[in-house]
C-alpha cells in the first residue's frame, strides 16, 4: 500500500517539485517552486473545489429551512430525516456533494505535504530517505541537494527558530486561514451554534499558526499560499468577501433570531 | 503523515587498545569492554575501562520557550593516545580523556586534556562526519561549509578555513601537509593543513558529492550524486574514471590494493578496478548499504538497511560470493533480516568480530568465523 501510494503519487509529486527548483534559479529556487507546484495542484483540483463551495453555498442557503423542521421535529428524529431528506430531494442537492470532493483533494494534498518536507531534507535520514524517492532524472539528481533558503528563510528551519521571519510567516498562516474561514463561515442564529462557530473560527488559524511554528518554514510557505488560493478562489466564486463582510451585521441578526423564538 | 523525521544519528563503533568506543543513539558517547559483555559483567564495568558519557548541552530557547537540547551523533569517534574526540549534531567538539570517564568526573577535566569547542555555551554549524586527527591538530567539518583545526592538546582554534559551498557533511581527508574535502557543490578542494588557505588545486565536478572522500596512491575516490563514483588523480581536471550505480554512493568507499569496494544505496556492493573503473563483480545485498563495508582477511563484513531492519552479509572480497549472518531470536528462517533494526552506522572489525551499533540502540557483535551474532548489548543505560 504504501509502495503504491510512493508510485502513483507522492514520488511523481516529490521529482516534479524538485524538476521545478532545479529549473529556477537557485537562490529561491525551493521557495518559488513550493509556490508554483501549490498553485499548479489546486488548479487541476479546481473543478473540484468549485463542486465543493456549490455544494456547500446550496447547502447553507438552505439553513433557514432545516432549521424550521429542526425545531417542529426536533424530538422525532426519524421524521425530521425524513423531512430533510425530502427537501434536498426537491432542491436536488446532495449533502454528501461537499464532502466528497474534499475527501478526494485529500491524499493530494498529504503527497505535496510529503513532497515538500522530504524535499527539504534537513537531516542526513532525510536525505537518505529523499534517495529512495528521487528518479533517475539528471535534472532531479543535479539539483540535489537543494538550496533551502527563499527570501532569507531556511525553509528547512522549524518557525520557532527562524526568527521574527518564522513568526511572521506564522501570523500569516494563521491570518489567511481565519480570512478563509470567516468567508464561508455563515452565522447562525443559534446561539449554541454560533458560539461553537466562534470558537472553531479562532481554533483552526491559532492551531495551524502554531504548527507553522513547530514545522518547517518550507511547510508554512505551503500552508500560506494554499490559504491565499482558498481565498482567491472564494472571492471570486463566492462573490466577494463573503460573510467576512457580514460581520458586523451577524450580531443584529442573530439578535432578531433569538426574540423570535422567544 | 510521514516526512521528516528527528535527527536520530547513527554513529559508528571504533576501536582502540581492546575498547569499543561509540556514540549511541539516545546521544551518549560511550566506551565498552568486548571481553566484559563476553562475560555478561554489568555495566559499566569501570575496571574494565568502561564508561557511558552524556553530554549535558544549554536549554534552547526559542519562540515556544525553553527546551532540553537531545544530543545527536553521526560521526564515528576518533581516537588518540587514550583520548576520545567526538564531533556532535548540536555543533560542539568533545574532547574525552578515556580514563577520566571511568572515573565519572565532572566534564571537563582541562589538566587531563579534556575539552570542548567551542568552549562557551555557543555553537558551530551541526556536524555530521568524523573528526581526523592528524599532526596534533583535530580537523571537523561544519555545517556552515567552514573546516575547523583544533589544538589536540587544548582544543584552541588553530584555523578555519573560508566558507568553501554548501554544507560540509562530510568527513575530510588529511594526507600530509593537505585537507581535502569533497563538497555538496561539487568540488574536491585541498587546503593547507597548517593554515586552512586554500591550495591551487580544485576538481569541479557537475553534482554534488555525497560521500566523504578515500585517497588511495594519489587517487581521490568519492561518491555523488549523479549516482556515480568518481576517481579523480590529484592534480588533474577530469576524473580518471567515472563508475554509475544505481543510486548514490553515500558510503565512503574502501580500497584495498587495485581493488575499490563501493557500497551503494541500490542495495548493490561494487567491486571495481581502481585502475580502470570496469567493474570485477556485485553482490545485490536487497536494500540500501549506508555504511562502508569493513575488511576482516578475505572477507567484507557488508551492512544493508530496508528502513526498519538490517541485514549483515560476509562477502568474499575476491568472487563476491556473500553469506547472510542469521537473526538469532530466529536462526532458522532465512526471510528474517539479521538484525531487527535499521543499520547505518560505520562498522568496526577486531579479532574476528564486526560490531555493529544498530538505530535499535543496541551493539551487535559478530563473529565472523562461525558466521553468527554472538551477542546483542542493549546501549539504553543510564
Amino acid at each position: 500500500m504504501v509502495n503504491l501510494w510512493n508510485l502513483i503519487i507522492l514520488d511523481p509529486m516529490l521529482n516534479g517539485l524538485v524538476a521545478l527548483a532545479s529549473s529556477l534559479p537557485e537562490e529561491i529556487g525551493v521557495g518559488l517552486a513550493i509556490i508554483m507546484l501549490t498553485i499548479i495542484v489546486r488548479l487541476v483540483l479546481l473543478p473540484l473545489t468549485l463542486r465543493q463551495l456549490s455544494s456547500t453555498k446550496s447547502l447553507q442557503g438552505m439553513q433557514p429551512k432545516i432549521q424550521e423542521l429542526q425545531k417542529k421535529y426536533g424530538r422525532n428524529k426519524q421524521k425530521l430525516q425524513q423531512e430533510m431528506a425530502k427537501i434536498y430531494k426537491e432542491a436536488g442537492v446532495n449533502p454528501a456533494g461537499c464532502v466528497w470532493p474534499m475527501l478526494v483533494q485529500f491524499p493530494i494534498w498529504i503527497a505535496l505535504y510529503q513532497s515538500v518536507i522530504r524535499t527539504l531534507a534537513t537531516a542526513p535520514e532525510n536525505l537518505l530517505d529523499l534517495a529512495q524517492h528521487l528518479y533517475s532524472w539528471e535534472i532531479v539528481n543535479s539539483a540535489i541537494p537543494l538550496n533551502s533558503y527563499f527570501l532569507g528563510l531556511d525553509l528547512g528551519q522549524q518557525g520557532s527558530a527562524s526568527g521574527i521571519g518564522g513568526l511572521f510567516l506564522a501570523i500569516l498562516v494563521g491570518g489567511t486561514m481565519w480570512v478563509q474561514q470567516k468567508m464561508t463561515t455563515a452565522p447562525s442564529t443559534d446561539p449554541k451554534q454560533r458560539s461553537q462557530s466562534s470558537m472553531m473560527l479562532l481554533m483552526m488559524p491559532l492551531m495551524f499558526g502554531m504548527f507553522a511554528l513547530m514545522f518547517p518554514c518550507g511547510l508554512a510557505l505551503y500552508w500560506l499560499i494554499s490559504n491565499a488560493i482558498g481565498v482567491i478562489t472564494q472571492y471570486f466564486i463566492g462573490g466577494g468577501w463573503g460573510y467576512l463582510s457580514f460581520s458586523s451585521t451577524a450580531q443584529p441578526m442573530a439578535n432578531q433570531g433569538v426574540r423570535k423564538v422567544r | 503523515m510521514g516526512g521528516q523525521s528527528k535527527p536520530q544519528g547513527f554513529s559508528g563503533v571504533v576501536s582502540y587498545d581492546g575498547i569499543l568506543y561509540l556514540g549511541s543513539t539516545d546521544g551518549k558517547i560511550m566506551a565498552i569492554n568486548p571481553s566484559a559483555r563476553d562475560q555478561g559483567l554489568p555495566f559499566p564495568s569501570s575496571s574494565s575501562g568502561e564508561w557511558p558519557f552524556t553530554f549535558i548541552l544549554p536549554s534552547k530557547g526559542t519562540l515556544c520557550g525553553s527546551s532540553s537540547v537531545p544530543v545527536v551523533i553521526y560521526g564515528t569517534p576518533v581516537t588518540a593516545n587514550g583520548m576520545v574526540c567526538v564531533g556532535i549534531y548540536n555543533g560542539k567538539v568533545l574532547m574525552l580523556n578515556s580514563l577520566i570517564r571511568s572515573q565519572n568526573l565532572p566534564f571537563p577535566q582541562a589538566k587531563d586534556g579534556e575539552w570542548t569547542y567551542p568552549r562557551t555555551d555557543d555553537a558551530i554549524e551541526p556536524i555530521v562526519g568524523s573528526p581526523v586527527v592528524a599532526n596534533d591538530t583535530v580537523y571537523v567539518c561544519s555545517s556552515d561549509s567552514r573546516i575547523y583545526a583544533l589544538d589536540m592538546a587544548y582544543g584552541d582554534e588553530k584555523w578555519r578555513s573560508a566558507p568553501l559551498d554548501g554544507k560540509l557533511w562530510t568527513t575530510p581527508l588529511v594526507d600530509g601537509g593537505t585537507v581535502y574535502v569533497a563538497t555538496f557543490d561539487g568540488h574536491i578542494y585541498a587546503l593547507s593543513a597548517s593554515d586552512g588557505s586554500l591550495l591551487p588545486w580544485v576538481f569541479e565536478a557537475e553534482v554534488g558529492f555525497v560521500s566523504a572522500p578515500v585517497l588511495y596512491e594519489g587517487t581521490i575516490f568519492a561518491g555523488s550524486f549523479d549516482r556515480n563514483l568518481y576517481a579523480v588523480k590529484v592534480g588533474q581536471d577530469k576524473p580518471l574514471w567515472e563508475f554509475t550505480g544505481g543510486n548514490w554512493f553515500w558510503a565512503a568507499p574502501v580500497v584495498d590494493g587495485d581493488i575499490v569496494y563501493a557500497g551503494c544505496l541500490d542495495g548493490k556492493l561494487y567491486a571495481i578496478n581502481g585502475r580502470t573503473g570496469s567493474e570485477l563483480w556485485e553482490f545485490d545485498a536487497g536494500s540500501s548499504i549506508v555504511s562502508s563495508p569493513a575488511m576482516a582477511g578475505d572477507l567484507l563484513v557488508v551492512t544493508c538497511d530496508s528502513g526498519k531492519s538490517g541485514d549483515v552479509y560476509l562477502v568474499n572480497a575476491q568472487t563476491g560470493d556473500g553469506q547472510r549472518i542469521s537473526n538469532p531470536d530466529d536462526p532458522q528462517n532465512d526471510e528474517r533480516e539479521s538484525i531487527d533494526a535499521s543499520i547505518k552506522g560505520h562498522i568496526c572489525v577486531q579479532d574476528g568480530i564486526a560490531y555493529i551499533c544498530a538505530q535499535n540502540n543496541c551493539l551487535y557483535a559478530v563473529d565472523i568465523a562461525r558466521a553468527r551474532i554472538s551477542w546483542k548489548f542493549p546501549l539504553d543505560i543510564e
